[in-house]
């Protein structure tokens, strides 16, 4: 009796802590973001769908969006990844967005350098004196903007709508069926279920510092830095040996071997899917 | 008693660092033994789990395993009937899920899938966590860690489980459940040895119990037996449980008679009061 009493109490406490993770703050972001965005992947509604049937999907669509380079196919990925990343896949439209505008600078930045341009003439559609040079572009340029925007959005959502419904580590078995190299697979797979630690034992090495004023000046948060960072290698060594014994004491014997669900891809949605791509490619034949 | 299911001839184990871990350990072990294993930190408790596991090879001694020496070659059956239940349970889950967590043993005896399928939902189920199936070990807490953790031995079925210090951290409700599994896997008749530093649980729950002092077993006996003898609780560090303390202070104020008898839990204790 006492057990099932536990469980229960268990299951609460962690949907608490699930909230805390899904409950997000206003748009833009902010440090662990990354860490949300695995929260989201493991929560979404369209999680138990067949991993490499999200990945390929996913691949595809974003192939197509570039290579069609048509604003009219951009707009409908758009749409289209939104529509299976929210409505299908339940996660709040202030989280999307949240994690949409993450490379959003970078986006404006470097289409900024296509759309305009600088002389020391007034040349150009319309142009803007600042004094000693002219700032000046034309709607032709704005277009080519445009619609590089809209492109490279096309193809971002297509990514985060994989990412947003798949957790790391099916992704990464994806790969390994892919025949990415095993070594690289292991790797990744590791990489992922350590990172979380290592930021946990970050996380307290950087409060009891800080507990101890170890960051009350510029100087002394470097030095600080310093010596966490020091630390934690050494940490790290000395627990990569622990990780080492607990894994032999299983019998590993050289090959990261994991136990996988088979998710069973409907036709369904392989029709659907296929449906899609055919009407992404007569639109761009039909507006080229 | 029969034929020990495990025999450890003369361990040595060195780090490295010139001090001996090991030095110089036998012990048999029966099988459906529930042995507690007591000292001090660096006594050399986890070095000999890890050294019966065949993860640290000792640099002299042998063991073997139902009569069977351990050598390179059958090494394999050696971590396959001994598992050991890590005291951190960070430092044993390797996988990205719950579900590959604990096929991680059995995928790594190669079995076939729908054996491990199998075993994982019956550990799983054991541990009461199915409902955690798939979520991450990131996302758990300590205490459902510590069962994940339990739940990869399980699943390996083996005859032997090692527990490193498995209180070490949990809140009481959990070590409570924690007990409670114990006592299931008792009553199953594997045979399980417990490092620990809680007198009072060794009190209570070992049959057995082994002092490790300086890499050395210094005593090897019933629970009662060892807190009686004022020795080599000095000697290794430890502090009677509580039980026989209030039991030798009651005789000692005349308010006991005293029978040497001491009561093994708080309702034993009881009912002999309730008996004056």
């Amino acid at each position: 009796m006492s057990t099932i009493v536990l469980k229960s109490g268990h299951r609460d406490g962690h949907t608490h802590g699930d909230e805390k993770n899904y409950r997000h703050h206003k748009i833009g972001h902010k440090h662990g973001e990354g860490f949300s965005i695995d929260a989201y992947a493991y929560a979404s509604k369209i999680r138990d769908w067949n991993p490499a049937f999200k990945v390929s999907l996913s691949w595809l669509t974003l192939i197509l969006c570039i290579v069609l380079n048509n604003p009219y196919v951009s707009i409908v990925v758009i749409i289209a990844m939104a529509y299976l990343t929210i409505i299908v896949g339940g996660l709040s439209i202030q989280a999307y967005l949240s994690i949409l505008t993450i490379p959003i600078s970078f986006i404006f930045l470097s289409t900024f350098t296509i759309g305009i341009d600088f002389s020391t003439l007034p040349i150009g559609q319309y142009n803007l004196y600042l004094g000693f040079c002219y700032v000046f572009t034309s709607q032709a340029k704005l277009k080519i903007m445009f619609f590089l925007i809209l492109k490279v959005f096309g193809a971002i959502s297509a990514m985060e709508m994989m990412t947003l419904s798949t957790p790391s580590f099916e992704i990464i078995s994806v790969l390994q069926r892919a025949h990415v190299p095993k070594l690289i697979a292991e790797l990744m797979n590791l990489i992922y279920r350590y990172i979380f630690i290592l930021m946990d034992v970050n996380n307290k090495m950087r409060n009891s510092a800080d507990s101890r004023l170890g960051y009350c000046d510029i100087k002394t948060s470097w030095y600080t830095f310093g010596k966490i960072a020091s630390n934690i290698l050494i940490v790290s060594f000395k627990k990569a040996d622990d990780y080492y014994n607990a894994m032999e004491a299983r019998c590993y014997d050289g090959d990261l071997i994991f136990l996988e669900e088979v998710k069973k891809v409907k036709i369904i949605q392989i029709t659907k899917a296929a449906v899609f791509i055919i009407f992404l490619i007569l639109l761009w034949g039909f507006t080229r | 008693m029969g034929e020990p299911i495990l025999k450890i001839k003369d361990l040595y184990y060195d780090y490295g660092n010139g001090t001996a871990a090991l030095n110089g350990v036998s012990v048999d072990i029966y099988e459906g033994e529930k042995i507690a294993v007591i000292g001090s930190n660096g006594a050399g408790k986890s070095t000999f789990f890890l050294n019966t596991n065949g993860v640290l090879k000792p640099d002299q001694g042998e063991i073997s395993y139902r009569g069977t020496i351990i050598n390179k070659k059958n090494l394999k059956e050696l971590r396959k009937n001994i598992g050991i239940v890590f005291q951190d349970a960070d430092n044993q889950i390797i996988a990205s899920t719950v579900m590959a967590e604990v096929g991680f043993g059995p995928m790594n005896l190669k079995l076939p899938k729908e054996e491990v399928l199998k075993r994982v939902e019956e550990a799983l189920t054991y541990m009461n966590i199915l409902d955690y199936r798939n979520r991450p070990p990131h996302y758990l807490s300590g205490g459902e860690k510590k069962r994940v953790s339990i739940a990869d031995i399980i699943a390996m079925k083996s005859e032997i489980i090692i527990f490193d210090e498995p209180t070490a951290g949990l809140d009481p409700l959990n070590a409570q459940m924690l007990e409670e599994v114990l006592g299931k896997l008792c009553s199953e008749g594997k045979t399980m040895l417990i490092s620990t530093h809680d007198v009072d649980f060794v009190y209570r729950w070992a049959e057995r119990t082994l002092v490790f002092c300086q890499g050395k077993i210094i005593a090897d006996g019933t629970p009662l037996e060892i807190f009686q003898n004022e020795e080599i609780l000095k000697q290794a560090n430890l502090k009677q449980p509580t039980m026989m303390e209030v039991y030798d202070l009651l005789v000692e104020k005349h308010l006991l008679e005293d029978t040497k008898a001491y009561p093994i839990s708080t309702q034993a204790f009881k009912e002999m009061l309730g008996n004056m």
